[in-house]
């Protein structure tokens, strides 16, 4: 087992690199380096160049070098936690993202648990009461919920919000909060926040995962492995928990690989909307300005969670399921 | 027991219970003797549009200690039956009638009208398992693969016992070492895929037992096991039926198993009890018309040559005659010579990898022989049988011939069309045409017909893909192969869906007929149907065959079948081919002691051939190291094929004497 984690974390390491090459060439791509844009900026401003400040600035940031030194600068950075610069809002990446990673950290953590909460119940209920009326309404419910995209469910919350209750719920904290050092209190903001971003967001996914959670306990409920549990004697709710459902919790597990990088780009589009300061819009920003650093960063982080997430999946895979964990050669 | 009494109190039981007792006075006095009762049972299925009657009106008596086999055809309810004594129907399943009396010994409150307690009651969970427990068909299926045998089958105990931890544990292993395990306390941290097909079995029946109740149903217990495997089994149901005193309701659709475990035996038909007694009465003297048909249908051992099967419901009456009327058309042009070889296999090996390592390095990768050194002739017209258990190679063996796996070494021949090819060297223009002369049929019916096309279109695919005739002739020539298989060419626009598993299996001969072959592979065609549509499958096989001067190799694991359809039969253990005589050499001399367990281990139905249950053999039968010395590969000798006499040749080690061998 653990010569087996070893090696799948050992795996990881190739991906990795050539992602970042990818990443890196995406963001040397664009023609010229930003020097040269801040130069035609300030030439079509017209103001006049000191040529020694951008030779200086040229030697400072490193454009100066060749590409493979500057990747391996670039990726050297990265690994001690240096994401590099951001020319756009003249800061480290690092702190461009900052608190607003944890802000999304918090979201998703608290969509997820949200998602979790409300999907597996439903979806177990359903499945164990195939074709009944209550199965037919959740469906229609659960249907509903996928059917709506989230930015339009995201505005008639923020409407009826101001309608009703005369409350704006757009943001993340308070107004008078935002510009502030991360605090105890502005944690408390965000809490109390953050429920209708995560009813907003978790609606799609909750509908899907009922979905998913209904056909695979289905699927499990004929077999006979569960007429066996019954004719043991077990009760109907512990013969159901340990046997099928213990079985179609294989998807889910496989799931969490696609929940990691959520965490920094999911739900863009009701980020906007709602104007929430996670690293969804931020992302979309650097994209949009060309931001090649702030962008590399963001795409490199992503990555990262990708491949951390399938590597969690896997692990747990082989954790909980005997049959991936001994056919792969492993000793138990 | 005063906690039982309590909780069906609790239910709201009263009522029930002092109706039991109505019904216990008129009955159960003068039969002290009886475990569990079944009076007039109807159970029916809600279904879409209405409700379907699985069993109308069956009563039936369990005796304590004995076995009661209840005997079916797919569809004979019996299967409802055991579901309704464990109370454990789907929930579409409801008892419309009648009643379930269980004389538990242990029970002072005895007897209980189970069938009329409510679902979820306490009383249930304690019958089942605790006192009455199952022993289902697919060991495989029926064991979760995410929790260690000893979990699953401890779960018992923990239940109904209360025992945990160490005690629970040293009980489990005493049971697993009861039912056979080798090594029980390995075993009771192993998963079911790590065990055998056998093991498996076992381990399921430990479940069953381990709560020491009064009562097991074992549903097809020994249906998904090879000859061998079940004839262990089956003898270890008896030694721990007398063990343990407990009564057995055996649910099976084969009578072998039933002559040699029953007590009694009930055979039902459609929901309803066709007949019922002592199994001397059954066997010895059946009065039903049913009970009779389907004992003439099963295929035995002491047929006369040409004899012919009495299928339950023959498909017109007029079966031969339907196809000689259209078989012109489909007549083999290139009959050989019945002495010569049409299919001549030398030496054939296929080797499987099987990749251990990571791209990582480390782990080599290890070969696994499926198909060793096997050499046979099939002749002109002639059908050879090839016997084997799983996992002998036997299907490999014809992937091979089929050229749907390369071979890793060895020679084939085959004379196609009169002039001779060699099969494993053909280019993809030979292949092409080779394919039109060698057919396959297979053993799923449901699974080899493509469920979205209509009959005419399966029928006629391969006419397209051969771009033989138009579309005209076609269509005629579908006709006349519907006609040739005995189904009625109005069906053509049907889907498979809509029909009986034997109808399906004729669809799929009507396809492998099709092109005009001259080899027919038949792999296990039978082996997924009942015995009647076995019966009228078999005899259309013989029937084509015979009439159309086909040559074929038959695949299967059913010794009776392959009796009555085979002129010489090989048979095949863990690759390699171990003996290859006439049918009559194999059953009159077997030689091979692999040969000799497989015929040991066919349960006949027939009370005056048992199994000898004392004298089985508790190592596997394809375990080489219970062969003898002349079987077996030595130092300086290796294994050969060794003929004693008229073609009859055994695998044997180089120098080995025939009179030692025929001894």
């Amino acid at each position: 087992m653990i010569s087996y984690i070893i090696k799948r974390t050992l795996y990881m390491f190739p991906t990795l690199i050539l992602t970042s090459i990818l990443v890196f060439a995406l963001i040397e791509l664009p023609p010229g380096d930003y020097l040269e844009t801040y130069v035609a900026e300030l030439l079509a401003a017209g103001e006049t160049i000191d040529p020694q400040k951008i030779e200086y600035l040229r030697q400072e940031y490193g454009f100066d070098q060749p590409t493979w030194q500057r990747y391996f600068t670039w990726v050297t950075g990265m690994v001690v936690g240096d994401f590099g610069y951001s020319f756009e809002y003249e800061l480290p990446v690092r702190e461009v993202i900052g608190d607003r990673l944890i802000f999304t950290m918090i979201l998703t953590f608290f969509t997820v648990i949200f998602t979790w909460l409300i999907a597996f119940p439903i979806g177990i209920y359903s499945a164990t009461h195939q074709y009944s009326w209550s199965d037919y309404s959740l469906t229609f419910l659960g249907l509903l919920g996928l059917a709506t995209p989230n930015f339009l469910l995201a505005l008639l919350m923020m409407y009826f919000a101001n309608q009703w209750f005369g409350i704006s719920i757009g943001g993340l904290v308070d107004p008078d909060l935002v510009d502030q050092p991360l605090s105890w209190e502005k944690l408390k903001s965000v809490l109390s926040h953050i429920w209708v971003p995560v009813i907003v967001i978790g609606t799609s996914g909750t509908a899907g995962m009922i979905r998913r959670v209904r056909a695979n306990l289905l699927d499990e409920l004929r077999r006979p492995y569960v007429t066996t549990a019954r004719a043991k004697g077990l009760s109907e709710f512990r013969g159901l928990m340990k046997y099928p459902f213990r079985m179609s919790l294989n998807f889910f597990i496989a799931d969490i690989g696609g929940i990691l990088p959520t965490i920094i780009s999911g739900a863009e589009i009701v980020a906007i909307v709602m104007s929430l300061q996670t690293t969804g819009p931020l992302l979309i920003a650097a994209l949009q300005s060309q931001d090649m650093y702030l962008a590399g960063s963001f795409l490199m982080l992503l990555a990262f969670l990708t491949v951390i997430g399938v590597l969690i999946s896997d692990i747990l895979l082989a954790v909980l399921d005997p049959r991936i964990r001994l056919s792969g050669g492993m000793s138990r | 027991m005063d906690k039982w009494e309590r909780l069906r109190h609790g239910a709201g039981l009263s009522k029930k219970k002092s109706r039991s007792e109505q019904a216990l006075n008129g009955v159960a006095n003068n039969v002290s003797d009886i475990l569990l009762s079944v009076k007039d049972l109807h159970v029916s299925f809600s279904v879409q549009g209405g409700r379907v009657e699985a069993v109308k009106g069956v009563s039936l008596d369990i005796k304590k200690g004995k076995t009661l086999a209840l005997v079916g055809e797919s569809g004979s309810g019996k299967s409802v039956i055991a579901q309704t004594i464990m109370r454990i129907l789907p929930n579409n399943g409801n008892i419309d009638r009648g009643s379930v009396m269980f004389f538990d010994p242990e029970d002072a409150n005895a007897p209980v009208e189970t069938s009329a307690i409510p679902n979820g009651d306490p009383y249930l969970s304690h019958m089942r398992g605790g006192r009455i427990s199952m022993v289902f068909q697919e060991p495989m299926t029926a064991l979760s693969p995410l929790h260690t045998i000893g979990n699953q089958v401890e779960e018992a105990l923990r239940l109904h016992h209360g025992k945990v931890g160490a005690e629970a544990r040293s009980e489990t292993e005493e049971i697993l070492n009861l039912v056979g395990f080798p090594d029980p306390h390995r075993g009771y941290d192993m998963y079911s895929f790590e065990l055998s097909g056998g093991l498996r079995q076992r381990a399921v029946i430990a479940m069953a037992l381990i709560c020491n109740p009064a009562l097991v149903v074992a549903d097809e217990p020994t249906t998904a096991l090879d000859v061998t495997v079940q004839a262990q089994i089956l003898a270890l149901m008896k030694r721990l039926q007398e063990k343990f005193h407990m009564a057995i309701l055996l649910i099976t659709h084969d009578l072998g198993v039933v002559a040699n475990m029953a007590d009694e035996v009930v055979v039902a038909y459609h929901g309803k009890v066709m007949e019922a007694g002592s199994i001397d009465d059954i066997f010895r003297n059946p009065q039903h018309t049913y009970l009779k048909a389907l004992m003439s249908a099963v295929p035995h051992f002491d047929m006369k040559p040409g004899e012919r099967l009495v299928s339950l419901r023959d498909i017109d009456g007029e079966g031969t005659q339907a196809i000689r009327q259209v078989s012109a058309r489909f007549k083999n042009e290139y009959l050989g010579d019945r002495n010569e070889a049409h299919l001549s296999v030398r030496n054939l090996r296929k080797e499987f990898t099987i990749r251990k390592g990571s791209w990582f390095g480390g782990g080599a990768d290890s070969a696994v022989v499926a198909v060793n050194n096997v050499s046979f002739d099939i002749n002109h017209g002639e059908c050879l049988g090839l016997v084997g258990e799983s996992g002998s190679g036997k299907t490999t063996v014809a992937k091979l011939i089929m050229r749907a796996l390369e071979t890793t070494s060895g020679k084939a021949n085959m004379k196609m069309a009169g002039k001779p090819v060699n099969i494993l060297e053909m280019d993809d223009k030979e292949l092409f045409e080779y394919r039109r002369k060698v057919q396959m049929i297979f053993q799923d019916p449901f699974g080899s017909l493509n469920p979205r096309m209509t009959v005419q279109n399966i029928l006629r695919e391969p006419y397209v893909i051969h771009q033989v005739g138009n579309a005209e002739g076609q269509t005629e020539e579908i006709i006349d192969l519907m006609n040739l298989v005995g189904l009625d060419p109005r069906f053509l626009n049907r889907y498979p869906h809509s029909f009986s598993g034997g109808q399906r299996q004729r669809i799929g001969i009507a396809r492998a007929l099709a092109l005009h072959p001259e080899l027919l592979i038949c792999d296990e065609p039978v082996s997924a149907l009942d015995v009647s549509v076995q019966a009228q499958v078999l005899n259309l096989l013989n029937d084509l065959r015979s009439e159309l001067g086909l040559t074929s190799l038959f695949i299967t694991h059913n010794l009776a079948v392959v009796n009555y359809v085979a002129d010489r039969i090989a048979v095949m253990c863990r690759g390699r081919l171990v003996e290859l005589a006439s049918r009559e050499e194999i059953f009159n001399n077997p030689t091979h002691p692999y040969t000799k367990t497989l015929l040991s281990s066919v349960p006949y139905p027939d009370l005056d051939r048992l199994l000898d249950f004392e004298n089985l053999k508790r190592t596997n039968a394809d375990d080489a190291s219970s062969w003898g010395g002349a079987f077996t590969a030595s130092e300086d000798a290796v294994l050969a094929s060794i003929d004693i006499g008229d073609g009859h040749l055994v695998l044997a080690n180089q120098n080995s004497d025939i009179r030692e061998l025929t001894t």
